[in-house]
């Protein structure tokens, strides 16, 4: 009975009246949220056709691949329709979508935005399969699986991978595992380009020696490192980074030098027809000449030439401390074993 | 005289029967969203029955398994007229990812039953069945409750 009291009394409330009599649904109720994904959008004048967004699409018949009538101007446009019905809004076909601007687009896929899906690091990570000896201990050190075997290969899936470096660590084989810097490439071309050349023109500024030096010996040289660095520096000013990339390429760098000693020429012009670059060339004021420009360094000419004009030397670099402690390039000269006719 | 004031009233009072024919059950916990206060579906005049016997509306949703097929029609049957059907979600319109080759639903639900109003989205928002039941609701009652006579 107290209940019903209650009751009757909840109902004569004024307040309970009037909010009764004035109930409406809030608008918010209806709007969409800022990020919620809606039916893909469909821009048909950029599709390729390739149907990656129907292979993508979970739901059969959400999506279907059609092709407009051909008129006599122009072929028909081939462009995604989706179907509202079967469409689960999930987003995969404009995730997929290769083309430059989108065919889809599905709200704010967070997968859409690069900032989301490139991790934010400056290294990448990979095996080189030639030196990798396959002891898998960056397997066991890696902390998020991102390194797995595949087809008897150590591999490094970069969508996992979070540049930590632990692998680094853990390889026993020098240069098998790299991180490589992938910012700044054309800066790094360029410094590739200045300690190639620089240590190239070193070595040939040295012709004299190196043809003194006996098949069976070897010649050493030293070139200080704090020149090439300030140099490096001036490109990418970064010291750690240049450091790091100096050491690679001198670290299994293996170039060939070609010297040529024209007071043993007796201009037979046999290497001019060999070269297969044309880098030799013949002109009666100025004797048989070769370009360093075009020349490939193949050593055909030291194969070719019966009185040893050109010779041909393999070097060999390292990043080291000399016996002053000042970081200098070891350089390395052995001349080569090639057959040469006599 | 009995029938107009019957229609006014059916018109601000609609009994909803939720139906699951065998879906992943995202569409029903939409309709439990439904009911909560940030939607208040009662404030429409709509209640979720539960209840074929008294229900104006059948929600159904699900891609229709093998044992609903059967069970669907009962379903239908036992609601008093007038009714109508609204499927829910994709899949009793389309099957949705269910329907994939060799899968083992039946869908469309239009099989089976006569449905008035569809739903897209997977799953629908909640503002998009509240606007569906009752853009459709009152008017398809009121002028099927006039057919009859």
């Amino acid at each position: 009975m107290s209940s019903v009291i209650w009751y009757m009394y909840e109902f004569a409330r004024k307040s309970w009246a009037e909010k009764f009599a004035g109930a409406k649904s809030e608008h918010d109720i209806v709007e969409k949220p800022d990020r919620f994904r809606d039916f893909p959008e469909v821009f048909k004048e950029y599709c390729i056709g390739c149907g990656a967004c129907t292979a993508a699409c979970p739901a059969p018949g959400a999506i279907k691949l059609v092709r407009d009538e051909d008129t006599t101007d122009m072929e028909g446009l081939t462009y995604p329709v989706i179907v509202m019905g079967a469409c689960i809004r999930c987003g995969f076909c404009a995730e997929v979508c290769p083309t430059d601007p989108k065919t889809l687009t599905c709200g704010e896929n967070h997968l859409i935005r690069e900032e989301f899906t490139i991790l934010p690091v400056d290294k990448m990570f990979v095996i080189d399969d030639y030196l990798c000896i396959r002891c898998k201990k960056c397997m066991k050190s890696c902390q998020v699986d991102a390194i797995h075997e595949e087809d008897n290969k150590i591999l490094v899936d970069q969508k996992k991978c979070i540049s930590c470096g632990d692998c680094l660590d853990a390889c026993p084989v020098k240069g098998a595992l790299k991180g490589i810097y992938i910012s700044n490439i054309e800066e790094q071309k360029q410094i590739i380009n200045l300690i190639v050349q620089t240590l190239e023109k070193t070595i040939e500024d040295r012709q004299e020696d190196l043809k003194k030096l006996s098949s069976d010996k070897i010649f050493k040289m030293e070139y200080p490192l704090v020149e090439l660095k300030e140099k490096a520096i001036n490109i990418i000013p970064k010291e750690e980074m240049v450091m790091d990339l100096m050491e690679k390429i001198t670290d299994r760098l293996k170039m060939r030098i070609i010297t040529w000693d024209e007071e043993k020429c007796t201009k037979c012009r046999l290497c001019v027809e060999e070269c297969p670059s044309g880098a030799i060339t013949y002109n009666k004021e100025t004797g048989v000449t070769r370009n360093p420009e075009k020349c490939l360094r193949c050593s055909t000419c030291h194969q070719t030439c019966p009185f040893g004009v050109a010779g041909y030397y393999l070097a060999k670099f390292l990043i080291d401390k000399n016996s002053d402690g000042e970081d200098v390039i070891l350089i390395t000269l052995k001349p080569s074993q090639l057959p040469v006719v006599d | 005289m009995l029938d107009a004031l019957k229609d006014i009233i059916r018109k601000s009072s609609i009994h909803v029967c939720l139906v699951n024919s065998g879906g992943c059950n995202g569409c029903d916990i939409e309709v439990v969203a439904l009911l909560s206060p940030r939607y208040d579906l009662e404030q429409y005049g709509i209640y979720v029955h539960n209840n074929p016997r008294e229900a104006d509306v059948i929600l159904v949703t699900g891609a229709v398994t093998e044992q609903w097929k059967e069970n669907l029609r009962r379903i239908y049957t036992k609601a008093p007229e007038p009714k109508i059907v609204v499927a829910l979600g994709n899949c009793p319109i389309s099957g949705d990812v269910f329907n994939q080759e060799g899968g083992c639903v039946n869908a469309p639900v239009s099989d089976f039953i006569p449905v008035d109003a569809e739903v897209s989205g997977c799953p629908p928002r909640p503002s998009e069945i509240l606007e569906a039941i009752l853009a459709v609701a009152p008017g398809a009652i009121a002028a099927k409750g006039r057919q009859k006579e």
